[in-house]
């Protein structure tokens, strides 16, 4: 290599990869450091000055914060999914994709935790949750699995830390680093275990919510409806959030990273477990209009509220279901690159829609007759404070992809 | 959904080698109430509630325990009725059995919790972390959260109630159907040899202040206390009853608008019911 | 080597695994987490109120004219809670929400801490604290000069109310300065007392049997809104609904707007603004051609009834004038009810055990029409409830001991023989003690000098008055202003020195029976807390200015202090005042008729002899009975095309005492957002104007122009414009200073003909788009 391409930090930098110079690097890092220091503003600002910073208010203790939780941690599901696929089920192909969907996930779980440390009014007490636990609390099953899985997630993510190259130098995390890769397996599955937990709990809990029609479902074993339906989607839109970030990091590397056969399988599978979500989410939703009406809820009622009118319906089931849904069984389209993103776009698009239709506009809809709806938009500070996990998240794949070996097919696709 | 189980008055019991069992409730009369909002300065005061000059009287940012919503019938001139609804917690019994209150089966810190010897719904204040969970499952707007620092203009802290404890920013509070209230009561009959708490010796702030007498306490079990026999008036209805919330709140009104009022979900059948 | 790794990895795990369990089992962890908890529930600017021995004082509450008995719980020297009084006469342990709110006004930031001379320019809130020798030094100073230089009889007092000792020292001091102009702020209630006087021939205050009565046709009366006494008014209400041990009572509110009363009535009758008196006698109409009315009262007790000889020439008695005028035809056109809802009315009325016309439109702000009063005070005459149950009476007040006269040099005779400022006593309003809402125009008119300096105790006339700007322009015109407040209210902010009066809860005084109450009532106010700031009593205050004054004023404030005063005032009562704080009259019953009335004819007078005897003339038959005389509203309707109509709200203090904090907060979201305040309209009147819910829109009077927006309300009659009042203070503290607008700077004064009392009930408005 001519010394002058090679850049400042190439010790760092796995070997038999092409990294860009280390000031570009440094000004992306920087610009990516702009508006996180704003989500850091935003953040001191809540702790600082307490909650009235926020659009939040009594009719939504809710809001894009918990929304945005729900959110990543459905998309995060991408790395247990994936986990389960290859360790659990053997798919071997996916050995070259699970790492990144465990950075993925790793990210998306540290967004969930974060914001939680925001969202809540007295963060110094947080870990009230468990010591005065409420076992009959959704979210207190869910803060115990969202702890353990992020644990789970570290251990995960530690071996591609380890292999870093001057890292693995060092012959005790050389080791070490061995060692987990034998025993990821196991952990694997206790990691799906523990997501298939908190997922649905997290389905819960909106689920349990029997003073709020909207959001409320039967049980089903102990359970109800949503439990399953939020892990289902979690594996539906996971894979599909794996490969819009995949292939978001090759378009910003310039370079292919992964084979399209490793994305198919992953396609492929998100297809099938969104067409199984999709048509439980349907007869949920049938069944829901009946037990809803019993209550003297109205089906039409719950769209009569602007700007939460019927499209949001058929957008979340319709445009973000069965139009991802189609294109992901279908071989020949979901083998189109643009129509798989569109697909993967959709698909996450739509179980976002999801995890804020269960949670903010079940806060919109007055359920006492004579009381007033009120409109939620978050105002700057929430925006802020949530998208600063975007950028952090960006931050972090930019610094895990130019100095851990995680696209195993790199070298191979971009022989230098 | 189950239906919500109405108990019959077996009559208060003499519990088993503990404290009397209650079954605390209240009876608003409508046709009574005349959205004075006694009530809830009342309850403010009681209760040291803060308020906050930025506010003003924005419902949805200022902390209110007592909450009355004024409603109408929506017919235009000169046909149009007006009415009053003071929304009180509505201690909720809820269904099924153990924490099936809405917003206490959902606490993950076990901050709120529903006491088998009163029916009250309580909130610890210095356990809540703030996670307002319990927010979202009450269909009553009952809680509110302490979105700043209570604090109060030089000088005026000296009114504050001891028995009260003032809150601190970020956690959520609600009635506590004057619980202190309660707890003074029962240390003064205790210190009497008594064991039974008489209708007089609690009762709450708002039912204390109310110029109109528009609201009745008292133990629902308890066929000696009035709001026994004003909850089984056939005027009587609970708020949102279909839901089986089970609420303890009872009210009365003899007009069949205001009674619709309570237990239609927004939209078709509610038509007749708007926001006053 | 490859084992020796393992084991290491082994080694070292298992020393982390152990070193974490390690310290997990100190205490150290332990200890953190519990500071943690206990860090975060002890923000040192969280409040821990502190603890001790708690204790009840029962007082009086002096917010509004209620005198509500009220309990104030203590924590050794803290007022913690007021609670209405269990077992008094007024209020038997209710209270209102401005009475419930009154510590904060006890604590708040808005008492005048001390006594304060004005270094800034007048409004502009610069005080300076300054001795009370210093502050009593400079009101003798100007008192002094004033009078030396013959022009005591350019001093006035307003105050806000002439019962109690207080109102009775002021008086005093005046009289024996060389003043006339003792002035009072004027409600329904003065309209009220001039009509009986003048039907019934005695000067009392107006009691009404509330309890008693089983059907009450209100006339505009914001019965829960803050009439009378406001919370005894609401306890009626409520035995009203719930029965008098028998029937459900019948309400029938007869007003423009769906307020409160309206919404909780039987009936509510829709009526064009100000044609309230057209109804009445409408009603008396149908109630005498149906000859439904006590006609044992009529033969026996009424004079003017039939058409009657009177000052040397047949005159028309009443029932000629309503049969003639006011045919349900007639009064349909003028009111905009139909006549067969008139009738059916009527005969209700008539036919009711116990049926009660009461008067005083909304919380009795202002004075109204004599004839309106007159009008439905005949119709309780008609059906005989005068004096009796569940009917109404003149009440007499307590007696106290009298005071010796007043010792009066020459310079106050000559002073006190002036005309009086307001115009009220003399002249053209020969009947009326009182005319406050006069005075800015005469001041003005004059072009200053009619008033060299105000004393201001107890009102809130900068606040209060209407046409504001015209009241801003009188206060500019004189050059020395004082005020006794207790708060920095509107007129305190306006004066040159405050000389701020303990709060009610930290003082002495009598408390004469409330307004409409049937029993008289003398009761006591008595510190429940002591002073916390550095205040003292206006009584006190007030003798002592007197005294420094010399001469025969020192004679005439010869009392030690002002407790002695009051202890001597109150004689035999004293000692059952001191200890239970109250005096009730319980088996109080008014005169029979045949005793009750002290008019010319020693009847009921329909027909009324008095103008006659205070020499004023009247031109026609009718204007000596009941009759409808429109009050047109100010404004040219071609230009103004809406009437504007103030709406008074029990959540919302519209006289001198601001509206506390927690008070504010119950707003309804459809009346205050923020600093700007919603009128409301009807969406008919809203749809011709184009506007819709919650649009900014201006607001435009002949006497001002504001800002506001708009609340859609059905309840409101289309052409319309309903204002609360009570907002737009600037005042007080940004609690409530800057929020809304004053309804009062909308509005000027309408004088009724005859008393000459504000009879303002609306004026025309337009409202356009912002
Ligand atoms: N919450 C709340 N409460 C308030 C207020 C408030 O702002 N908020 N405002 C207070 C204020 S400022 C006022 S002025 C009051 C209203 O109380 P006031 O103005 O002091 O008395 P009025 O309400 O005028 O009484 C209405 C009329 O009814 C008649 N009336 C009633 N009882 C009698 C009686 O015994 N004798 C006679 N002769 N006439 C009687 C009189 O004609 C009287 O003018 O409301 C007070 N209460
Ligand atoms: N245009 C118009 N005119 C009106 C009215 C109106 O609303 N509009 N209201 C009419 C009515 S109903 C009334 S009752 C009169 C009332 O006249 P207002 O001027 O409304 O008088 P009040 O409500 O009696 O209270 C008055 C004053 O006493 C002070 N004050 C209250 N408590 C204390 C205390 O403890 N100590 C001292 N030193 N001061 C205290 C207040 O700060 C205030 O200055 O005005 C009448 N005139
Ligand atoms: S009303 Fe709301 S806060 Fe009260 S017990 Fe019921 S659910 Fe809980
Ligand atoms: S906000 Fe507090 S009381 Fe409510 S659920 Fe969370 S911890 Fe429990
Ligand atoms: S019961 Fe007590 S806490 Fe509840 S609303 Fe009434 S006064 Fe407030
Ligand atoms: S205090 Fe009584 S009358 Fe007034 S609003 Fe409350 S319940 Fe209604
Ligand atoms: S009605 Fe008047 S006197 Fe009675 S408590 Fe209210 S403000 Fe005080
Ligand atoms: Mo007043």
């Amino acid at each position: 290599m001519d010394s002058a391409t090679v850049p400042f930090d190439s010790a760092l930098i796995p070997e038999g990869v092409k990294r860009c110079q280390l000031k570009w690097f440094l000004f992306w890092m920087a610009l990516l450091h702009g508006p996180l220091m704003i989500g850091v503003l935003s953040y001191l600002m809540c702790w600082g000055l307490a909650l009235n910073v926020t659009y939040l208010n009594n009719n939504f203790p809710f809001g894009l914060w918990i929304a945005a939780d729900l959110g990543v941690i459905a998309l995060g599901g991408g790395a247990f999914f994936t986990g389960f696929l290859r360790y659990v089920l053997d798919i071997d192909d996916l050995k070259h994709i699970v790492n990144f969907a465990v950075v993925i996930g790793f990210i998306c779980y540290l967004a969930a935790q974060g914001i939680l440390g925001v969202d809540i009014g007295q963060p110094l007490r947080g870990w009230f949750i468990f010591w005065h636990a409420n076992v009959h609390s959704m979210l207190t099953e869910v803060a115990f699995c969202i702890t353990c899985y992020f644990s789970v997630l570290c251990v995960e993510y530690l071996p591609l830390l380890l292999e870093n190259r001057q890292i693995n130098k060092l012959g005790f995390f050389h080791g070490m680093a061995h060692h987990l890769h034998g025993a990821m397996p196991t952990i694997a599955a206790i990691g799906v275990f523990l997501s298939c937990f908190h997922q649905g709990s997290l389905g819960g809990v909106p689920g349990v919510l029997y003073g709020r029609p909207f959001a409320y479902r039967e049980g089903l074993l102990i359970w109800p409806w949503t439990f399953f339906l939020f892990i289902l989607s979690a594996m539906a839109c996971g894979p599909c959030f794996t490969i819009l970030i995949t292939r978001i990091t090759e378009g910003f590397a310039r370079k292919q990273l992964v084979k399209r056969n490793v994305i198919d399988i992953l396609a492929k599978i998100s297809g099938r477990m969104l067409l199984v979500y999709l048509v439980l989410k349907t007869l949920d939703t049938l069944y829901w209009i009946s037990t809803a009406a019993k209550v003297g809820a109205p089906f039409k009622s719950f769209y009569s509220t602007a700007p939460y009118g019927i499209w949001v319906l058929i957008a979340e089931i319709g445009i973000f279901g069965y139009i991802p849904l189609v294109i992901l069984l279908k071989k020949e389209w979901r083998q189109n690159d643009f129509f798989l993103l569109l697909a993967c776009l959709l698909n996450c698009t739509g179980i976002f829609m999801n995890r804020w239709i269960m949670t903010v506009q079940t806060l919109v809809l007055p359920v006492m007759p004579f009381d007033k709806a009120v409109g939620y938009h978050p105002n700057w500070v929430e925006w802020a404070s949530t998208l600063m996990w975007l950028w952090l998240g960006a931050i972090f794949i930019s610094l895990s992809y130019r100095y851990l070996p995680i696209f195993s097919q790199e070298r191979e696709l971009n022989p230098t | 959904m189950k239906e919500a189980h109405h108990d019959e008055g077996h009559g208060h019991e003499e519990g088993h080698g503990h404290g009397t069992k209650y079954k605390f409730g209240m009876v608003i009369d409508l046709d009574k109430c005349t959205g004075c909002g006694a009530c809830m300065v009342a309850c403010m005061a009681e209760n040291n509630i803060p308020f906050r000059k930025e506010d003003t009287n924005n419902r949805l940012t200022q902390n209110f325990w007592m909450r009355v919503y004024k409603i109408s019938n929506g017919l235009p001139f000169p046909d149009t009725e007006i009415s009053y609804i003071p929304r009180p917690c509505q201690h909720c019994e809820g269904h099924g059995h153990h924490a099936a209150t809405p917003c206490v089966s959902v606490c993950p810190a076990t901050a709120t919790d529903y006491s088998e010897e009163t029916g009250i719904v309580s909130q610890i204040y210095t356990r809540c972390f703030g996670c307002r969970y319990c927010m979202a499952a009450c269909p009553y707007h009952v809680r509110v959260f302490n979105w700043w620092d209570a604090r109060w203009p030089k000088g005026m802290e000296k009114y504050l109630n001891p028995d009260v404890s003032p809150r601190m920013r970020g956690v959520v509070e609600k009635c506590s159907f004057c619980f202190h209230r309660f707890q003074r009561a029962r240390n003064k009959a205790y210190a009497e040899g008594r064991r039974e708490l008489r209708e007089d010796e609690y009762q709450t702030a708002c039912t204390q202040a109310c110029p109109a007498g528009a609201i009745t306490f008292g133990d629902l079990q308890n066929p000696e206390h009035k709001v026994h026999k004003l909850k089984d008036s056939p005027y009587a209805f609970r708020l949102l009853e279909k839901l089986g919330t089970n609420p303890k709140v009872y009210y009365l009104s003899q007009r069949d608008w205001v009674r619709k009022a309570a237990d239609v979900y927004m939209g078709e059948e509610g038509k007749d019911v708007f926001p006053g | 080597m490859k084992l020796g790794r393992r084991t290491f990895i082994e080694l070292a795990v298992g020393f982390a695994a152990g070193a974490g369990a390690g310290f997990m089992a100190t205490p150290v962890n332990w200890k953190l987490m519990d500071d943690m908890a206990i860090w975060t529930q002890n923000w040192p600017w969280v409040p821990v109120p502190d603890r001790g021995a708690v204790t009840q004082a029962d007082t009086i509450c002096k917010l509004c004219p209620g005198g509500c008995g009220i309990t104030v719980r203590k924590v050794e020297d803290r007022a913690t809670k007021i609670e209405g009084r269990v077992g008094y006469p007024v209020n038997d342990g209710g209270i209102c929400v401005l009475g419930t709110a009154g510590l904060q006004l006890l604590y708040g930031p808005w008492r005048v801490p001390a006594p304060m001379k004005r270094v800034g320019k007048r409004g502009a809130g610069k005080w300076e604290k300054i001795s009370w020798e210093a502050a009593i030094g400079e009101v003798v100073g100007k008192l002094g000069d004033l009078r030396n230089n013959g022009q005591a009889h350019k001093v006035a007092c307003v105050l806000g109310s002439d019962q109690g000792t207080v109102a009775q020292l002021f008086d005093r001091f005046l009289s024996s300065y060389g003043s006339p102009n003792f002035i009072c702020t004027t409600s329904s209630e003065d309209t009220y007392e001039l009509a009986t006087g003048l039907m019934e021939g005695v000067a009392a205050s107006r009691a009404y049997d509330l309890e008693g009565a089983d059907f009450i046709l209100s006339f505009g009366c914001g019965l829960i809104e803050g009439w009378g006494s406001p919370v005894r008014v609401i306890q009626a209400h409520s035995i009203w609904r719930s029965g008098n041990a028998n029937e459900r009572a019948t309400v029938v509110q007869i007003e423009p707007r769906l307020s409160n009363t309206a919404g909780k009535a039987d009936q509510w009758i829709a009526i064009n603004p100000g044609t309230e008196g057209a109804l009445a006698l409408g009603l008396a109409h149908v109630i005498i051609k149906e000859s439904l009315y006590d006609s044992n009262f009529i033969e026996k007790h009424a004079f003017g009834f039939e058409n009657c000889a009177f000052a040397g020439k047949t005159c028309m008695g009443f029932k000629e004038l309503v049969l003639n005028e006011y045919n349900p035809d007639a009064v349909s056109k003028i009111t905009g009810i139909p006549g067969s809802k008139i009738v059916s009315l009527a005969l209700a009325f008539a036919k009711a055990k116990h049926p009660l016309a009461v008067w005083g439109r909304g919380k009795g702000t202002t004075s109204g029409s004599l004839y309106e009063c007159m009008a439905v005070h005949a119709l309780n005459a008609l059906v005989g409830n005068i004096n009796k149950r569940g009917g109404v009476s003149a009440r007499p007040q307590l007696a106290t001991r009298q005071w010796p006269e007043v010792p009066q040099d020459n310079v106050a005779i000559a002073g006190n023989r002036m005309p009086r400022v307001d115009g009220a006593g003399s002249g053209q309003y020969p009947l009326t003690r009182y005319l406050p809402d006069r005075l800015p125009q005469i001041i003005n008119g004059q072009n200053g000098g009619a008033i060299e300096a105000l004393l201001v105790h107890e009102a809130d006339p900068y606040y209060t008055t209407l046409d504001s700007a015209a009241v801003a322009e009188a206060f500019d015109r004189i050059p020395f202003v004082v005020s006794f407040s207790t708060y920095f209210d509107e007129t305190a902010n306006q004066a040159d020195l405050i000389l701020p009066n303990h709060h009610y809860l930290e003082r002495w005084e009598d408390c004469p029976t409330p307004v409409g109450l049937r029993n008289p009532v003398l009761a006591l106010l008595r510190p429940a807390v002591s002073p916390q700031f550095n205040t003292r009593h206006v009584g006190d205050v007030i003798m002592e200015i007197g005294r420094d004054l010399g001469g025969s004023m020192s004679e005439a404030f010869a009392w030690e202090s002002y407790e002695a005063l009051l202890e001597e005032t109150m004689g035999d009562k004293w000692d059952t005042l001191q200890e239970t704080g109250y005096v009730e009259e319980k088996g109080y019953e008014p005169p029979a008729w045949g005793k009750a009335f002290q008019t010319a004819s020693r009847k009921f007078e329909f027909y009324v002899t008095a103008f006659d005897q205070a020499g004023m003339k009247m031109k026609e038959d009718q204007d000596y009975l009941p009759h409808y005389e429109p009050l047109e509203p100010e404004g040219d309707p071609a230009a103004y095309p809406l009437t504007l109509i103030p709406t008074e709200l029990m959540r919302l203090a519209d006289g001198a005492v601001g509206n506390p904090p927690f008070c504010i907060k119950t707003l309804e979201e459809t009346e205050l957002k923020g600093d700007e305040l919603f009128v409301e309209v009807n969406p008919k009147t809203a749809g011709d104007h184009g506007l819709s819910e919650g649009q900014p829109a201006i607001l435009e009077t002949p006497r001002g122009k504001a800002q506001v927006l708009v609340h859609l309300f059905e309840g409101i009659m289309p052409g319309v414009v309903g204002i609360p009042k009570g907002l737009g203070h600037q005042a007080y503290d940004d609690y409530l200073a800057g929020k809304g607008v004053n309804a009062n700077s909308l509005m000027g004064v309408v004088e009724d003909p005859v008393s000459g009392l504000c009879a303002t009930w609306g004026i025309r408005a337009k409202l356009t788009r912002a």
